[in-house]
């Protein structure tokens, strides 16, 4: 792969909006060009040559690498809307990282802010650290989010991951989120998400699920009472295929949304 | 005879969201102060008594000078107001939910012009059911409806008796309606609160509920209505054959209501909580007519929300930063903005952020220039760098607001603004010219 790399040359006071870092802006483009690309800091329009250094070249999206360097604590969006290629971060991030991607993939090799991932359509986003709340989730208002695509978060997950997730069995589109464990609310109005955790979930996991698959490993602090026991199983298969070993309680849920439902969610025994 | 006192008849009470019209004040023409309210509240009363000549109120422009507030002419607030704003980086407008229509549309203007971050305290009470209406929908009603129909009523984690005083024997509770002739006994109560709250005490049905757990309750209950047979004994400290009960009592019902107040938007789970008390009483229109609706607190929050939503498209948490207006809560809300310490200048119209806000964002807040629009000294005024002082809307100044239930409703002026207050839409205007001079525009 061809390599771009960035460094972040100031230390940042306002959050730094930088949607156009993605390999569809950068294939093809001189390093004059890429440092002409606009950046919002504070209410002022920038360029990102202003606060990044630049070096290397692409031509093609797909085999563009994106390597950026320093604190991105606070820089929001990178890698909005990529359709290819791939970002390695070696810092924590700020908000939005990866959202409405559909290709391509994400590398965070530190803790992500809110909304990572956020109505993925496709690809994989790889959080080598804790992930804030909202992590592949629908924005504010949207009745499907997360369409497709894998989200990987190593430690905890904030609360509402995978809001209104939305799978399609026509199209094999199975939006899946695996993290190590999750705050409250996680998969809540899932409509056919798959969710898999290592370790604990806090309260109401599962919330207004209409279908879908949700395994946790460990413990749930708190239960919906609208989740009903089904029985034990020995293991899990999972609509992608994948399947999960170990002996599993199978509860049916949420009976909120209909008396006989297809939602499962599945608790280490 | 010469008249002394002139009564000013069917006024509309700025203080809740109830927004009583029914009060009438006696002005004393010689002192121009208010010598008797009636009809209203304790706490309405108080408001229109707080307008009288006091300590505690302001009427000349201040600005902090080597730390102490001194009296300065309109000119120079003004122009130190605007040098603050124009010179800030990242600012932010908020309050805007005691004041009527036409200030807080200068607000969207003002915050248009600056790039600015505009909020409304909607923003830290009922923000979260604005989310959960976005989310799933609302069905909901005007209070005349309540008052005429209504024959169960269930107050879920509010307490009108305290908050909104005269909300019961003006819609929901005593008040007798075209067919609830009988007033009281034609209509079913039901509480449900952690708290033995004094509307508990009057309702037919309490339901005490543990704290921050109305999530499972709400959960179960629709769980129960769709016929599913739940596998536990008790939810949230309520056995299961309260909830059977309470559901059966939903079902029968002709046309019920939940009111919900800060119980449920500010509790743990916040907007999700509305989100599953929308699709209760959604679902129970399949038996009955079923509505909710919110008890907003301050008399023109939901005014506040209707004029940034015709403005910009959002009701609250809005960011002009682009140049175009975004919406995110969680991310442009000022709480969250001020725990991240991101605002580095704040202008502050009619809302005490001071006394309201956790201490740690409080503490960013007045680390950074402050402007108060704001009529009386608080906590907020006391630590900002200009103090422009506000005549009262709906006691001082004319103005629109909106009801709880999202009706209009015109304030009346019923005497003059004291010393050299201004009105809040006029201070603003005074701003915006400013601050349009100083950017070039």
């Amino acid at each position: 792969m061809d390599e771009i790399k960035l460094k972040i040359k100031k230390k940042l006071e306002f959050p730094l909006e930088a949607d156009s870092i993605t390999p569809d802006n950068f294939a093809g483009k001189t390093v004059a060009e890429i440092k002409k690309l606009p950046l919002y800091y504070a209410t002022k329009k920038v360029t990102l040559g202003n606060f990044f250094d630049v070096s290397g070249k692409s031509i093609e999206v797909a085999n563009t690498k994106i390597i950026i360097e320093g604190d991105l604590s606070n820089v929001k969006r990178i890698g909005e809307k990529m359709t290819g290629g791939e970002i390695e971060i070696n810092s924590a991030v700020g908000m939005h990282i990866g959202n409405n991607m559909s290709g391509g993939k994400i590398v965070v090799n530190g803790n992500a802010d809110d909304w990572a991932g956020a109505m993925l359509q496709g690809g994989e986003l790889e959080i080598n650290g804790d992930a804030g709340h909202y992590v592949g989730s629908a924005y504010r208002g949207y009745w499907q989010g997360m369409k497709n695509g894998i989200i990987k978060v190593k430690g905890k997950v904030g609360v509402e991951s995978m809001l209104w997730a939305k799978s399609s069995k026509p199209a094999n589109k199975w939006p899946t989120l695996y993290c190590g464990s999750a705050d409250s609310f996680l998969g809540i109005h899932n409509h056919g998400g798959t969710i898999v955790v290592e370790g604990n979930v806090d309260r109401c996991a599962g919330a207004d699920q209409a279908w879908g698959n949700i395994v946790i490993k460990g413990k749930v602090s708190r239960l919906l009472p609208s989740y009903k026991k089904v029985g034990e199983v020995k293991e899990v298969q999972l609509p992608n295929g994948e399947v999960i070993k170990g002996k599993f309680i199978e509860y049916s849920g949420d009976h909120t949304i209909k008396k006989e439902t297809n939602g499962r969610l599945y608790i280490a025994a | 005879m010469v008249e002394k006192v002139k009564t000013f008849e069917d006024v509309c009470c700025p203080f809740c969201g109830t927004l009583c019209d029914d009060l009438e004040i006696d002005v004393d023409l010689k002192t121009d102060q208010v010598v008797e309210v009636r009809n209203g509240c304790q706490i309405g009363t108080k408001k229109y008594f707080s307008s009288n000549p006091s300590d505690h109120r302001f009427t000349k422009p201040l600005i902090r000078k080597n730390g102490e507030h001194v009296e300065v002419s309109w000119d120079e607030a003004i122009d130190k107001a605007a040098d603050i704003l124009v010179k800030a980086q990242r600012p932010l407008l908020y309050g805007f939910s005691s004041t009527e229509c036409d200030a807080q549309s200068r607000g969207v203007e003002l915050a248009e012009i600056l790039n600015a971050i505009l909020d409304n305290t909607a923003s830290v009470c009922h923000g979260p059911s604005l989310l959960a209406i976005q989310d799933v929908g609302a069905s909901l009603a005007t209070l005349g409806e309540i008052k005429n129909r209504a024959d169960t009523i269930i107050f879920w984690g509010s307490n009108p008796v305290h908050a909104h005083p005269r909300h019961l024997s003006r819609y929901s509770d005593f008040i007798r309606g075209y067919f609830r002739t009988d007033g009281r006994n034609d209509r079913y109560i039901v509480v449900v609160d952690p708290r033995n709250t004094h509307t508990a005490q009057i309702a037919d049905k309490y339901i005490r509920i543990n704290p921050s757990e109305d999530y499972e309750l709400i959960q179960a209950i629709r769980a129960v209505l769709r016929g599913a047979d739940l596998d536990v004994k008790e939810v949230s400290g309520v056995s299961i054959e309260d909830i059977k009960e309470l559901v059966e009592i939903l079902k029968s019902s002709n046309f019920g209501v939940v009111f919900f107040g800060m119980g449920l938007t500010q509790s743990l789970a916040h907007h999700r909580n509305v989100d599953t008390a929308i699709r209760l009483v959604a679902e129970l229109n399949d038996y009955t007519k079923f509505l909710l609706i919110p008890m907003r607190g301050h008399y023109n929050v939901a005014g506040a929300n209707q004029v940034f939503t015709w403005n910009t498209g959002y009701a609250y948490s809005i960011d002009f930063s682009r140049g175009y207006p975004r919406y995110n809560p969680g991310e442009f809300s000022s709480v969250d903005l001020l725990m991240r310490d991101e605002v580095d200048a704040a202008l502050i119209v009619a809302s005490d952020p001071g006394s309201n806000f956790p201490a740690a964002s409080v503490k960013n807040l007045f680390k950074h220039p402050l402007i108060a629009i704001e009529p009386h000294k608080t906590p907020t005024s006391a630590f900002a760098d200009v103090v422009l002082p506000a005549a009262i809307a709906g006691i001082e100044c004319e103005g629109t607001a909106y009801r709880m239930d999202k009706v209009p409703l015109r304030l009346r002026k019923v005497k003059e603004p004291p010393g050299e207050t201004l009105s809040d839409k006029e201070i603003l205007e005074r701003l915006i010219e400013k601050v349009k001079e100083k950017l070039g525009e």
